[in-house]
């Protein structure tokens, strides 16, 4: 797929992704600062900016086995923890002065218990994340919050004021209204950006001090201006699914002449669609941001007619042609929200096809093949 | 199946033609045990338990027949409450379960494969949704739901609420903390309480505080019972096998009875048939006890009568203890609403099997591990992994661990409780043969 873009933050972004841990993360820590590592969206990453730390959403990007973590997780465990879990075990993530693990799923919550009971980071916690949208739920995300933002004090002696976490509300809104900003660009017939560049724009987000990711967005922004858009495409694909931070899989795709426009998922739009209010109590706001007003994942119940919702209309903004739903092998959610999403576009006439995958890219022939078909399906 | 041309009398129908099969079959057995002219304290035992499933199915049937309020929830949403509230109610997961080797049970996990569900979500979630989809299951007046202890648990509501047959069943699903402390016991008795506002607005049925007091009272005695039945387990040999205690004591307690005098009429059975042998040093008929052994998990109901058995006459072995037979239920102090919430919100966050070990961090896996191998002599772990336990095989290192500082065996099997098919009986077999042989156990 051609596209003429010519761009040294893209660059930028797409090095940060491809690296585990990238310079911005080497540079922060070598001038003293702290990094937490955090799983999952659904943890509040303003409350680390809000600290001073920087936040750094794990992966286990360059990974190459399971050896060590084996012994601690099964054959039926996903791969993303297992790799990651790897990865900690061999001293790759040793550079963290701490992690939140949230109970976002059966295979994330398990590296709580298996980090604990194995390595020696200072500050390990959890995080109950509430699985409804009520208001009950609401004041338990904000206790959580608020007991979170004790343990951080107290561990590792900071001040986590109102005062600074509205000032990293404000820092995290901007960069989620950069990056709807970005997605304007691909709503174009030709749009000069492609969605596997785009995911390493936004995978290096969380990897990045958010004042330089947002410096180096504008620069992207401002190098889209004009730059001439992509045309030799059959298809426009939207890509729905979980954890996914690797823009090979979408070259895949993209190879095969699906552009993807746009996407729903954790290193996509679920992450930025909407703001955290910035009126009020910040905990309050962080809170409700997270329960009620941002796009949910599967785990949130109740929240289905809402996602669906999301992908109609972003199939209609995106001028979508066929939706791929993608999904780590052994995630559970995923495989009943796909199999409703399936239901819920066949009867809206949008072609849909489920692709299963580890989380290390495998069987490529076999996801170009699959994806070939659905082209051909699609009569593109 | 499209159920779109059928007549309401017909969905009614196939909604509960799978619920009589069950029923059907329950009474067979009971009708057989009837016909025994001198029935010995366990066939007694067994009879009060089939009458008690039997009253339970008769209950639905008639409710959804009648178009009388009836609902569809769990173990773990309390069920003292629907008894206190008199609502007939039935476990949604309750035929992969019951129908123990039925022989539909295979056909059933193939056509959750054709309908898209796959082949690694858990069969205990894929089947009601086949269910559920097919039209198979009955419609209820309202629908408690669970968001734990797995991630397949929600997905099936989710599903639920999906369906066009179930759209306007309403459904609650309280909300599960992910820690065990006060605020969460607090959190969740809460949770209880909307859960009961809930029922009393979409079945008509009120809860009355004194009946309620009532029903934990008797659940009290049960407990009491219960716990009263596992120090004789700890007896060597083992009164019962497999076959007797703790499954049965599970569904009788939390997913038939809970809090009702049939239950604790059960219970006093069942420990006078363990009394019974522990004084005369028996075991299960026919056994000559070599291995005790800690069944960590839910029994293989798929296939148990394949696995189970094999194990006490190859090998003397004896399910000592399982998940589902261990003792943590909290006493209930009715001394208040707030401690009878209370009490509540602890037996089903934190007491209840499986719930305990698999919704929160893993610290109840190797505690109750630890607890277990000392308080019944066990001589080995077995952690069957079942498929849709991922939480629990990503705490099997953990489990390891645990039994390699206490020095027990620790074995995980890797199998699916309902699908013969996934690791078949003789491949199970062989593992724990070879396990057995290599620990110089037997």
């Amino acid at each position: 797929m051609e596209t003429g873009l010519k761009s040294k933050a893209l660059e930028q972004f797409q090095e940060v992704t491809a690296t585990l841990i990238n310079p911005s993360v080497r540079q922060w820590k070598d001038q003293g600062g702290k990094v937490i590592g955090y799983f999952c969206t659904h943890v509040p990453d303003e409350i680390f900016t809000a600290a001073g730390m920087l936040p750094f959403r794990m992966r286990a990007t360059g990974s190459d086995g399971t050896e060590l973590s084996d012994a601690f997780y099964s054959s039926i465990n996903c791969s993303f923890p297992r790799h990651c879990f790897n990865m900690a075990l061999r001293g790759e993530f040793d550079l963290l002065d701490g992690l939140i693990v949230p109970n976002s799923c059966d295979h994330i919550r398990r590296i709580y218990d298996n980090w604990k009971s194995q390595l020696q980071t200072g500050f390990v916690e959890v995080f109950s994340l509430p699985k409804k949208t009520g208001e009950p739920q609401v004041g338990w995300y904000r206790d959580e919050l608020l007991l979170l933002r004790g343990k951080l004090e107290k561990h590792f002696g900071v001040k986590i004021t109102d005062e600074k976490l509205r000032s990293a509300i404000k820092l995290h809104n901007e960069n989620r209204r950069l990056l709807r900003r970005l997605y304007e660009f691909r709503k174009a017939d030709h749009p000069p950006i492609t969605g596997a560049q785009v995911l390493a724009v936004v995978v290096a987000g969380t990897a990045m001090p958010r004042d330089q990711y947002n410096a180096l967005l504008k620069e992207l922004l401002k190098d889209l201006e004009g730059a001439e858009g992509i045309k030799d495409y059959r298809a426009r694909i939207m890509v729905v699914g979980g954890i996914l931070d690797d823009p090979e899989y979408i070259e895949i795709i993209e190879g095969q002449g699906g552009l993807v426009v746009t996407d729903f998922l954790c290193f996509g739009t679920r992450l930025f669609w909407v703001d955290v209010p910035e009126k009020g109590d910040p905990i309050e706001a962080i809170a409700r941001y997270q329960v009620q007003l941002r796009p949910t994942c599967p785990r949130t119940y109740g929240d289905q007619p809402r996602r669906i919702k999301f992908i109609k209309d972003m199939i209609r903004d995106f001028k979508v042609d066929g939706v791929i739903g993608e999904r780590l092998l052994f995630c559970d959610p995923w495989v009943v929200e796909h199999y409703m999403n399936d239901l819920d576009l066949k009867e809206a006439g949008v072609p849909f096809l489920k692709l299963d995958r580890e989380y290390i890219l495998s069987g490529k022939g076999q996801i170009r093949t699959r994806v070939q078909a659905f082209l051909e399906m699609m009569g593109r | 199946m499209d159920t779109k041309e059928m007549t309401k009398e017909e969905v009614l129908e196939r909604s509960l033609a799978r619920y009589k099969k069950e029923r059907d079959w329950f009474k067979f057995l009971l009708d057989t045990l009837h016909m025994i002219p001198e029935p010995t304290e366990e066939d007694k035992l067994q009879m009060k338990l089939l009458d008690i499933l039997l009253n339970s199915k008769e209950l639905v049937i008639d409710a959804a027949v009648n178009g009388k309020p009836f609902i569809a929830g769990y173990f773990c949403n309390a069920p003292e409450i629907f008894n206190a509230m008199k609502l007939p109610w039935y476990m949604l997961m309750e035929t992969p379960f019951l129908a123990a080797s039925a022989p539909y049970l295979a056909e059933d996990i193939k056509g959750t494969e054709e309908i898209g569900l796959g082949s690694d979500l858990c069969t205990a979630i894929r089947l009601p949704i086949y269910y559920i989809e097919t039209g198979q299951m009955p419609i209820p007046t309202a629908v408690l739901g669970l968001l734990y202890p797995c991630d397949g648990a929600p997905m099936l509501h989710q599903v639920m609420t999906h369906n066009k047959a179930w759209l306007d069943v309403p459904v609650y699903c309280a909300d599960p903390p992910y820690t065990s402390d006060q605020r969460a016991i607090n959190y969740f008795a809460d949770e209880l309480r909307r859960m009961v506002e809930f029922l009393e607005k979409h079945t008509g049925h009120t809860l009355d505080m004194k009946r309620l007091v009532e029903v934990c009272e008797e659940s009290n005695r049960t407990y009491a019972l219960w716990q009263e039945y596992n120090e004789l387990r700890r007896a060597v040999p083992c009164p019962h096998g497999w076959g007797i205690g703790g499954a049965q004591a599970f569904a009788v307690s939390q997913c038939f009875v809970a809090g009702d005098p049939r239950c604790t009429d059960w219970f006093r059975q069942l420990v006078k048939c363990a009394e019974i042998n522990v004084a005369a040093k028996k075991g299960p008929p026919g056994v000559k006890e070599r291995i005790r052994y800690l069944w960590f998990d839910i029994m293989p109901y798929g296939w148990v009568f394949e696995l189970m058995p094999w194990l006490e006459t190859e090998w003397g072995a004896v399910l000592v203890m399982d998940m589902f037979g261990n003792f943590p239920y909290t006493l209930i102090d009715t001394s208040s609403e707030k401690t009878i919430f209370e009490g509540l919100a602890k037996r089903n966050l934190i007491d209840a099997p499986m719930i305990r070990q698999a919704r929160g961090t893993a610290e109840n896996f190797s505690a109750d591990i630890r607890r277990m191998v000392k308080d019944y002599k066990i001589d080995c772990v077995i952690w069957p992994g079942h498929m849709g336990h991922k939480d629990g095989s990503a705490a099997a290192g953990i489990m390891r661990e645990t039994c390699r500082e206490l020095g027990v065996p620790f074995l995980h099997i890797g199998l699916d409780l309902f699908d013969r098919s996934y690791t078949t009986p003789d491949e199970v077999k062989d593992r724990i043969s070879k396990f057995f042989t290599a620990m110089g156990l037997g």
